[in-house]
């Protein structure tokens, strides 16, 4: 590992934000289409379904509308993801935070943290499937396009977050 | 009126192309957010233990960015703001959007992550981050599972307000709200700073003054940028009135040449629809529009709705179709004026076009009513040979 990588050392916060919002615009002009993650993820768990129980799938409506085109990972969204987790990989190799780890506070078992990774994730995908999308695709895309709906779902979001982080902020510090 | 941009031929005949260029959107997309910090779960959950603002800094800073970015392009008339905005975001469902944002909001905090922060926590090989991701599989399905309950699903579709942006809220130009979203932006950032000096303590992340400024300045300028525009001459919102047509005669070109390209919906009675109808087209009144679930397709098929006449208005599950809506010109009246009425016979001087356009309508014609048209007149000596096309009956005929 060469010294000029600090694990620390970030990108200042504001360009940070300047450079995700061309990165959305450029979603926008190019693609006409946003940023979005829960519903990649979504047809990813379909497929797995579509795998073991095909049957089940066409029985149930929401997972049909998934398999509409095709495969259910013949998507926009899909192929987008697959770009996150590339991109996501080269920065944290090049930046010296690539390493297997969990991340938790110091109060906190690592089963208990995998545990509250897992339900908070839980959460995160079924809360998402009735808003329409998630941080990504209603905040950020829904929200730069001045959508009604994403700036009502930004506020329920945070009020969400800031309701619960009282109960959790023994598990940080 | 045309716009360069999207480049919309990228969602159909370019759809390869399409998703390589996802991938290299989803890269820089990854690539941001591991640089701003947000595969640490660190980071993202101290915006709400009030450590850290960098979510929020990241988080409004790229809103603000691209509401602006947006809305100078449309107003440079690069694309129309409008249309990428049907296309790129969903519909309105009030009540589903506030409960489901309250519950990711919920999640957010317990798991540290959201669910594309968690993804890039992962390809950094942070476990923590794997196991969100599998939540959110789980919990996706879950939520699959749950809307097959009639009362489930009625709620998931509840309150649907289509597609409403701040702009028509307000009645402002889409400018105004940009500008102001821009210096409310800056406002929090500022508000921000003086949190983080309070709660942040010794560890608080340093965001050094000069990239701040410039960032700042660049957000207001760009917003000014975005009022200059609207003095822009444009043209009359007559253009806009009413949805985009299609004519039947394009229709059913399209019908015999691409048919896995569109998808025709019939809006008419159910009676007249089975009675008679455009061939490949599904007979779908309003009402039983919302189990087709249209908002939640890839909008690779453009669709197409058949109404009894011309359509003043879409309804409501159409409009959110992610893909291009076109309303067919006149309806089934104009249908059945073009294909199921015999075209009058063809003057001996008629051009190689006309000829051409005569048999696919005669073509059509004669696959819908059964009745053969007598052949066009020869074309004139030395002229080009006609143009081959498949015979009207195709696979198609009704």
């Amino acid at each position: 590992m060469t010294t000029t990588r600090d694990p620390n050392k970030f990108w200042n916060p504001y360009l940070a934000g300047v450079a995700l919002g061309l990165v959305l615009l450029a979603a926008f002009a190019i693609e006409g289409k946003g940023l979005g993650a829960s519903g990649a993820w979504f047809r990813a768990g379909v497929a797995g379904v579509q795998a073991v129980a095909p049957g089940h799938v066409q029985a149930t409506p929401a997972f049909r509308a998934a398999t509409e085109g095709g495969s259910p990972l013949d998507d926009y969204m899909v192929f987008l993801m697959v770009g996150v987790v590339l991109g996501g990989f080269v920065a944290a190799y090049t930046s010296g935070r690539l390493g297997l780890e969990v991340l938790k506070g110091p109060n906190i078992s690592t089963a208990g943290r995998l545990a509250m990774a897992l339900g908070g994730g839980a959460l995160m995908g079924l809360g998402a499937k009735f808003a329409r999308g998630c941080a990504s695709g209603q905040a950020l895309t829904g929200g730069a396009l001045m959508s009604a709906g994403a700036w009502a779902f930004m506020g329920v979001f945070f009020g969400g977050g800031y309701a619960l982080a009282y109960f959790v902020r023994r598990a940080w510090r | 009126m045309n716009h360069l941009l999207p480049f919309t031929s990228l969602a159909v005949e370019q759809r390869e192309l399409g998703l390589v260029v996802a991938v290299l959107i989803g890269f820089g997309f990854g690539f941001v957010l591991e640089r701003a910090g947000f595969g640490r779960a660190q980071k993202l959950i101290g915006q709400f233990l009030l450590s850290e603002m960098t979510v929020l800094k990241v988080m409004f800073g790229a809103v603000a960015t691209a509401m602006v970015g947006s809305v100078a392009m449309g107003g440079l008339g690069l694309f129309d703001l409008r249309a990428v905005a049907d296309s790129a975001s969903s519909a309105t469902w009030l009540w589903p959007m506030v409960v489901g944002g309250f519950v990711v909001g919920m999640g957010f905090v317990i798991s540290s992550y959201c669910p594309g922060t968690s993804v890039v926590a992962m390809a950094s090989g942070k476990i923590d981050g794997l196991f969100t991701v599998l939540g959110v599989i789980l919990g996706s399905l879950v939520a699959g599972e749950l809307l097959s309950i009639p009362a489930v699903a009625a709620f998931n579709d509840s309150s649907f307000l289509g597609h409403l942006y701040l702009y028509d809220l307000l009645g402002v130009p889409a400018a105004v709200v940009a500008i102001a979203v821009a210096l409310v932006a800056v406002a929090a950032f500022v508000g921000a700073e003086k949190l983080e000096a309070i709660f942040g303590g010794e560890g608080r992340p340093d965001s050094p003054a000069r990239p701040r400024r410039a960032v700042f300045a660049t957000l207001v300028g760009l917003g000014a940028l975005g009022l200059v525009t609207l003095a822009f001459p444009r043209p009359t919102p007559a253009a806009t009135a009413g949805p985009v047509t299609i004519t039947a005669e394009a229709l059913a070109r399209r019908l015999f040449d691409e048919p896995w390209s569109v998808r025709v919906l019939d809006l008419r009675a159910k009676e007249a629809c089975f009675a008679r109808r455009v061939p490949g087209s599904e007979c779908t009144p309003p009402e039983a529009l919302k189990a087709l679930s249209l908002a939640d397709l890839t909008g690779a098929r453009d669709l197409v709705v058949v109404g009894e006449g011309d359509l003043a208005a879409l309804p409501g599950e159409i409009t959110a179709y992610p893909g291009k809506v076109l309303a067919l010109r006149q309806g089934f009246a104009g249908w059945t004026a073009w294909a199921l009425t015999p075209p009058a016979p063809l003057p001996a001087s008629a051009t190689a076009a006309e000829r051409e356009a005569w048999k696919v309508r005669a073509g059509v014609s004669a696959a819908m009513t059964g009745v053969k048209q007598a052949p066009p007149p020869a074309a004139p000596a030395g002229g080009a040979a006609p143009a081959k096309r498949k015979a009207g009956g195709g696979g198609c005929s009704g």
